[in-house]
Formats: C-alpha cells, sequence, structure tokens
C-alpha cells in the first residue's frame, strides 16, 4: 500500500495499464507536455513517449473521433474530456457512435475506449466548468459509467475500465484531486458495478457518489455522535451497471433511502434509485425517501453561493435530522 | 394562533374566503370547520387547526387572500399573548406574501389533519399484517407519535415467544357476540380484498377429480413412524400432492403461469404456495420454491418448517412471494370438497378437502370387486380466460396419475 493523491492514482492507473498492454493509448487536451490542467497525468509522456501520449488540438469532436476510430481498428484508448461540461461538445460521438456502434454491428465493431472527465463543483470553476453531468452519461444505452471517490477506486476501475470491451465513462470529481489515500502497490483491478458499504448504521441508508460520499461519511459521522441518528453509507462508484443488490439490500435493512447527489433536482440519478426502491423495496420503507441535491440551478462561481448550492455536511445533517425520527 | 391562507394545489396563489362559521369571541374547537375557501381549482372546508376562542378575523368574506396570509387570529387556551396582541400583524389583505417556507409550513392543508399514529409507513402496514397485530396496541415513538419500525420490532420481541397470531387472536373469537361489528385485523383485510378482487375478475371454473391414495397410504405407514421419531413431525399427505402437482405442472405449464394483459406468462420456476390457516383469524401462503429441484423428505421438511412460522408469524417477506401455483388443504373438518378462489395472480389453485377410506370397485380379469381405499378429492379452481376444461382435466388426470401411481417408498428413501 503507497498513499497517493486522488490525481496521483490517476497517472499511475493508466500508466499500469499501458505498461501491461501495448494498445492502451493516451489523448486529450494538454495531458502530455504539460501533464494535464489538474496534473493528473504527469510523466506519461516520458514514460510512453510521444506515439502513446498525445496532445489534441482544443477539440473535443476530435478527440473523441480519433478515440472512436482507434477503438473501432484495434486499440484501447484512453480519452481525456477536460471539463465533463464539454461532454455536450462531442456528445454525438458518445450518445449516438461510441455507445451504439457495438450493438448496430452486431457486436462485429468493439468499442474498447474509456473517457476520462473532470467533474463537478467545488473548485469555483462557474456554471460552465462545475456541472456533475454523469447522469447525462447515465441515461445513454450503451455506455457504462463510473464515478469514483477516492484514490484506489481511482486505479482499479480505470484499470477495468480499460479492460473492458465496453465504452466506459469515468467521472473523476476535480475538488477530490488533492485528495490522499491508499493505493494497492503492483497490479491492482477493480470490478465495473459494484457499490461498496462503507459504513452501517441501523437508521437510514445514505447512498452517495464521488464527492457527496466524503460529505455523507462526514454527516453520519455528525448524525451518530451529537443526535443519536445511526446511518449506513453506501458508495454507488458505478451507475451503469448500477449495483441495485447492494442497494436494495442496505435500504432494506434500515427501511430508509437518503440519496445524497450533486447532480441539479431534475433527474439527477438519486431519482432513479429512488424509483428502484420504490418499486422493489416498498412494503421494506419506513418512511419517505429523501433526495439530497443540488438545487436546479446553473452553479453560482462565488465562493459562498457554489457552498451553498451542492449538498453540504451540514446540509446533510440537517436535512436527516428534520426528516428522520 | 394565525390562521392562514392553506396552498390549496401547487399552482394555486390565492383564494377567496367565501363564509366564516364562526365570529369573534366564539369558541372553536380543534377540527371544527372554521371557514370556507374557494379558488379556482376547488371549493372546499378548512377546519381549525387548534381549539381557542376567535380572536380577530382579518380577511372578510368575500375577499381574496394570496396563500400564507393571516386569515384569523384564534386564542388558545392559555396564549395570553395572543390574547394581548393587538391587531397589529397582518392589515388585511393580499400584501401578506407567501414567501418563506415557515409561514407555509403552518397551513392547515385542505384535508384534515391525520393523527401521525394512525398513518402507517409501508414496512410498519406490511409488519402489522404480517403479525396480526393491531397498531393501536404498539406506543409510537416516532415523530408525533409515529410508529416506526423499530416500535413493531420492539413490539413483536416483547411479545416474546408467544406465537403471534395465537392466543390473544384466537382467545379473542370467544367474547365475540352477535349484534358486534368486529373490526378487520391487517391480514383479514388483505385476504378480503385479494379474495373478492380475484372473485371478480377471474372466471372460476371448479374442476373435481378423485385420486386413490393407496400406494401413498402405503409408503406413510412403512416410513411413518420412523419418519415421525428421526423428523419430530408427522408425514402428512400434502408433501405427496404438492410433488404429484409439480409433476403435472412441468407438463401443463400454462397452469404455471400469471395472466398479463391479452396474454399468459408462463413462469420457468414452479414455486407452489400453501394456505396455511391462522387459526381461524386470517390466512396466509408460504411459497415453497423450485419444487421438481426438491426431494420429498425436503419438501416435507420445508412444508412444516414453513407452515410453523407462518402460525408463529416468523415468515419472511420473501417467503410469501413468488408463488406459481397454490395448494389449499380443507380436509381436517371432513368436508368433502372446497371450490377454492384463485390466488391472484395465478391462474389455479387446488383444494385438497380430507382424504378418507371409501369403498370403490377395483377391475380386475378375475372380475370386478370391492376394496376400501383411501380416496381423496383433488378441488381445482381455474381461470377460464387462461385455460379450458379439457385442459384443466388433463392436468388433473396427470396429478390423479402420479399419485397413484409413482414409486413413493422409493421417493420418502431419496
Amino acid at each position: 500500500m503507497a498513499e497517493l493523491t486522488y490525481r496521483d492514482a490517476v497517472a499511475a492507473g493508466i500508466a499500469q495499464e499501458m505498461a501491461r498492454d501495448e494498445r492502451v493509448v493516451f489523448l486529450g487536451e494538454d495531458i502530455a507536455a504539460a501533464g494535464g490542467v489538474f496534473k493528473a497525468t504527469v510523466g506519461l509522456l516520458d514514460k510512453f513517449g510521444p506515439k502513446r501520449v498525445r496532445d489534441t488540438p482544443i477539440s473535443e469532436q476530435a478527440i473523441l473521433g480519433a478515440a472512436m476510430g482507434a477503438a473501432m481498428t484495434g486499440l484501447r484508448p484512453i480519452a481525456e474530456i477536460m471539463f465533463s461540461d464539454f461532454l455536450a461538445v462531442c456528445w454525438d460521438i458518445v450518445a449516438n457512435e461510441i455507445a451504439k456502434s457495438r450493438y448496430m454491428t452486431n457486436g462485429q465493431v468493439q468499442m474498447p475506449l474509456v473517457i476520462r472527465t473532470a467533474n463537478g463543483a467545488g473548485s469555483r470553476f462557474g456554471a460552465q466548468h462545475s456541472q456533475s453531468v454523469e447522469n447525462w452519461a447515465m441515461m445513454i444505452p450503451g455506455i457504462k459509467v463510473v464515478a469514483p471517490a477516492f484514490p484506489a477506486d481511482v486505479k482499479g476501475l480505470i484499470a477495468a475500465a480499460v479492460r473492458d470491451d465496453d465504452p466506459v465513462l469515468i467521472f473523476e470529481q476535480k475538488s477530490l484531486y488533492p485528495m490522499k489515500g491508499e493505493v494497492p502497490d503492483g497490479e491492482y483491478v477493480d470490478e465495473l458495478g459494484k457499490a461498496r458499504v462503507l459504513r452501517r448504521g441501523k437508521d437510514c441508508t445514505i447512498v452517495a457518489l464521488a464527492l457527496m460520499v466524503h460529505r455523507a461519511l462526514a454527516a453520519a459521522e455528525i448524525l451518530e455522535k451529537e443526535h443519536g441518528i445511526s446511518c449506513t453509507v453506501v458508495d454507488v462508484r458505478s451507475l451503469v451497471p448500477l449495483d441495485t443488490a447492494t442497494i436494495l439490500a442496505e435500504v432494506a435493512l434500515t427501511g430508509r433511502l437518503v440519496t445524497v447527489e450533486e447532480n441539479p433536482r431534475l433527474c439527477g440519478w438519486g431519482a432513479e434509485i429512488a424509483s428502484i426502491i420504490a418499486d422493489e423495496c416498498f412494503w421494506e420503507l419506513d418512511g419517505p425517501i429523501i433526495r439530497i441535491t443540488t438545487p436546479h440551478i446553473p452553479l453560482p462561481s462565488a465562493d459562498q453561493l457554489e457552498d451553498n448550492t451542492i449538498p453540504s455536511v451540514e446540509r446533510i445533517v440537517r436535512e436527516i435530522r428534520e426528516k428522520i425520527d | 394562533m394565525n390562521i392562514i391562507m392553506p396552498q390549496l394545489g401547487e399552482t394555486v396563489a390565492e383564494g377567496v374566503v367565501t363564509k366564516w362559521y364562526k365570529k369573534v369571541g366564539d369558541a372553536v374547537k380543534a377540527d371544527e370547520t372554521l371557514f370556507d375557501v374557494e379558488t379556482d381549482k376547488v371549493s372546499t372546508e378548512i377546519p381549525s387547526p387548534v381549539a381557542g376562542i376567535v380572536a380577530e378575523i382579518v380577511v372578510a368574506e368575500g375577499v381574496t387572500a394570496k396563500v400564507g396570509a393571516t386569515l384569523a387570529i384564534i386564542r388558545e387556551a392559555g396564549d395570553a399573548k395572543a390574547a394581548a396582541k393587538p391587531a397589529a400583524a397582518a392589515p388585511a389583505v393580499a400584501s401578506v406574501a407567501p414567501a418563506a417556507a415557515p409561514v407555509l409550513s403552518q397551513a392547515p392543508s385542505g384535508r384534515p389533519r391525520v393523527n401521525a399514529a394512525d398513518r402507517l409507513s409501508p414496512v410498519v402496514r406490511r409488519l402489522v399484517a404480517e403479525h396480526s397485530l393491531n397498531p393501536s396496541d404498539i406506543t409510537g415513538t416516532g415523530r408525533d407519535g409515529r410508529i416506526t419500525r423499530e416500535d413493531v420490532k420492539e413490539f413483536i420481541a416483547r411479545r416474546g415467544s408467544r406465537p403471534a397470531s395465537a392466543p390473544a387472536a384466537v382467545a379473542a373469537p370467544a367474547p365475540v357476540q352477535a349484534g358486534q361489528t368486529v373490526a378487520f385485523n391487517g391480514i383479514r383485510k388483505r385476504v378480503a380484498e385479494n379474495t373478492a378482487k380475484s372473485w371478480q375478475t377471474a372466471p372460476h371454473v371448479l374442476q373435481v377429480a378423485e385420486a386413490d391414495f393407496l400406494r401413498v397410504d402405503q409408503a406413510r405407514k412403512l416410513h411413518g413412524a420412523v419418519w415421525k421419531a428421526r423428523e419430530g413431525f408427522s408425514l402428512t399427505y400434502l408433501p405427496f400432492i404438492v410433488r404429484a402437482v409439480s409433476i403435472a405442472l412441468g407438463k401443463f405449464p400454462k397452469l404455471n403461469a400469471s395472466l398479463q394483459g391479452d396474454g399468459l406468462v408462463l413462469h420457468r420456476r414452479i414455486n407452489i404456495g400453501i394456505a396455511v390457516d391462522l387459526n381461524f383469524d386470517g390466512l396466509v401462503v408460504p411459497v415453497l420454491k423450485d419444487v421438481p429441484a426438491k426431494s420429498l423428505p425436503q419438501i416435507a421438511r420445508e412444508i412444516n418448517d414453513l407452515a410453523q412460522r407462518a402460525r408463529a408469524g416468523k415468515l419472511r417477506p420473501d417467503e410469501m412471494t413468488e408463488g406459481t401455483y397454490t395448494i389449499t388443504n380443507n380436509g381436517a373438518f371432513g368436508t368433502v370438497i372446497t371450490a377454492p378462489i384463485i390466488n391472484q395472480p395465478q391462474v389455479a389453485i387446488l383444494s385438497a378437502d380430507g382424504i378418507r377410506k371409501k369403498p370403490v370397485v377395483v377391475e380386475s380379469d378375475g372380475g370386478d370387486s370391492i376394496a376400501i381405499r383411501p380416496v381423496g378429492v383433488l378441488a381445482q379452481s381455474f381461470d377460464h380466460r387462461a385455460v379450458d376444461g379439457s385442459y384443466s382435466a388433463a392436468f388433473l388426470a396427470e396429478v390423479k396419475n402420479a399419485i397413484e401411481t409413482r414409486n413413493w417408498e422409493q421417493a420418502l428413501e431419496s
């Protein structure tokens, strides 16, 4: 085990896969010479050379078009979209081409490609560079979607994504890049489609993703110590495939579901989980489902406004205190 | 307390007070109608949220007020402050904005207020029904006295080893007197709803076959004593019937099915529900799953276990779901035939009434003779939308054939 930052775990995961399989290539804006605008890909150019680690022009369509072509012709590319907001620029390639080609060719074309992108708020980047858009990806049939909360998961899920024959989108929460955590040494591969139970309580089950996992854990600590409310915390990790078995089981144990989402409220990923729980777990529910989300507004860039917009530890504590008896 | 214009629909911003039922100085009881309000969507009576004296009417009849605006002030008993307070607050009408949430949250809803203790969550409803509890016996510790899941679990735990539905519930029928109304418990309510719905939607056809249980009886006699000593319970006819039915269902999949829209969903698994009577106080149907994969002794053990736990109110919820066919057994009282009601969404149900010794004509090459045989009645109700009489009859013949010809002794040794 080594202690790595979330950003170092990105580089470690990519390096592990590039060293293992020379078909793995990496491309994106400023990812090579500059080591990434978030410094998450430092050293890869030196290690693997300019043929496999490529800076591209500022064109998201070019990046994903090239990655898609590479994947169709035998490589296993990793493409970076600098800010997840920019997925909107190249969404046709993601939603219509990358997501559908394997299906529409009856499996004759494989699409083993990975799109990594910096997602989410908390870093004062304003309305066009701070959105949480993992729910956009979640609603497109044909792509897998993960969002790691811990450095170890970053490394393990990047490895799992690269080895998967379907396209996988990895949403890295940009405010987590400096965060440190234990990461297994040597070759480490995780599994797509598995949630993780981080803490067990008896009063409610908090289901969270990425940055919100850390806030949910902090809130659970306060709720337990100061208010006598004990919470289970589940890190969803993978939205597609979704580990419904774990989520259903954990909600059934406490009888209450709380989702903590950075998505704006309408059609955030928690809505889908709420719907699944209402369908399949209704007779285990001991009270209404609680969704704690960013409101349906563009994100402000001013510090205090942004802090008041995405769910904070205080807000999670308050909402759970108010609604759980 | 300030009485405010309630929110009478999400998009409704204002309403007209059309009638006051009280004048200033009148006493009003909690939940007594206080005023009528009319919006572009509804016209409704609004009850007083508290008991007290009407201290002031701020908005007169015929005047429009915004949602959240103060309409009147009620002085609650012991509320000296309200009494002393001058007409201050809201000068008449519209100007009081609905703005802040706290104001709205005080609003009495258009409907009469529901006692939190009467509002049961899904899991509490389920537990109460499964354990045949009366919610009013349980002390709610949740907000506003709401009964939580933990409250029910604690109540069940405190009641200890006493079987859930048994003594208290069964003792209850005794004092029941003619002329009295007996309120349904949760299970009774569900049975009532489900049977009525099934009866109304599914055209039931009853079909009856007789089966000779000689070979079953011989196997029971041969193994019965050892079985009882080893397993601790008696070997009844039921496991044999369940096995025979599962064999027949494998050959007649349209009876192991559910109706859906204009089609029949044929189930891959054969999961047989066994109706268990809770001492005259309701009925539950635990489900024996994947019957074809189980040995006869295993079927016997699992039925015994399910029935015992059903009577003790200790079934897990997943043990009552996913049934694909149901068997009910009313034999204990010597009835001849019971026409059962289909357990929706299944399409057929079998009632096995008592197996009794009867004189039977036995045909042989040497001529006919009369023998004494254990004869059982297999009465199946099927949904005529799903299948027709000949299909059902062929199925019954298959069940009968299995009962009469299988090597049951060998089956018991597996």
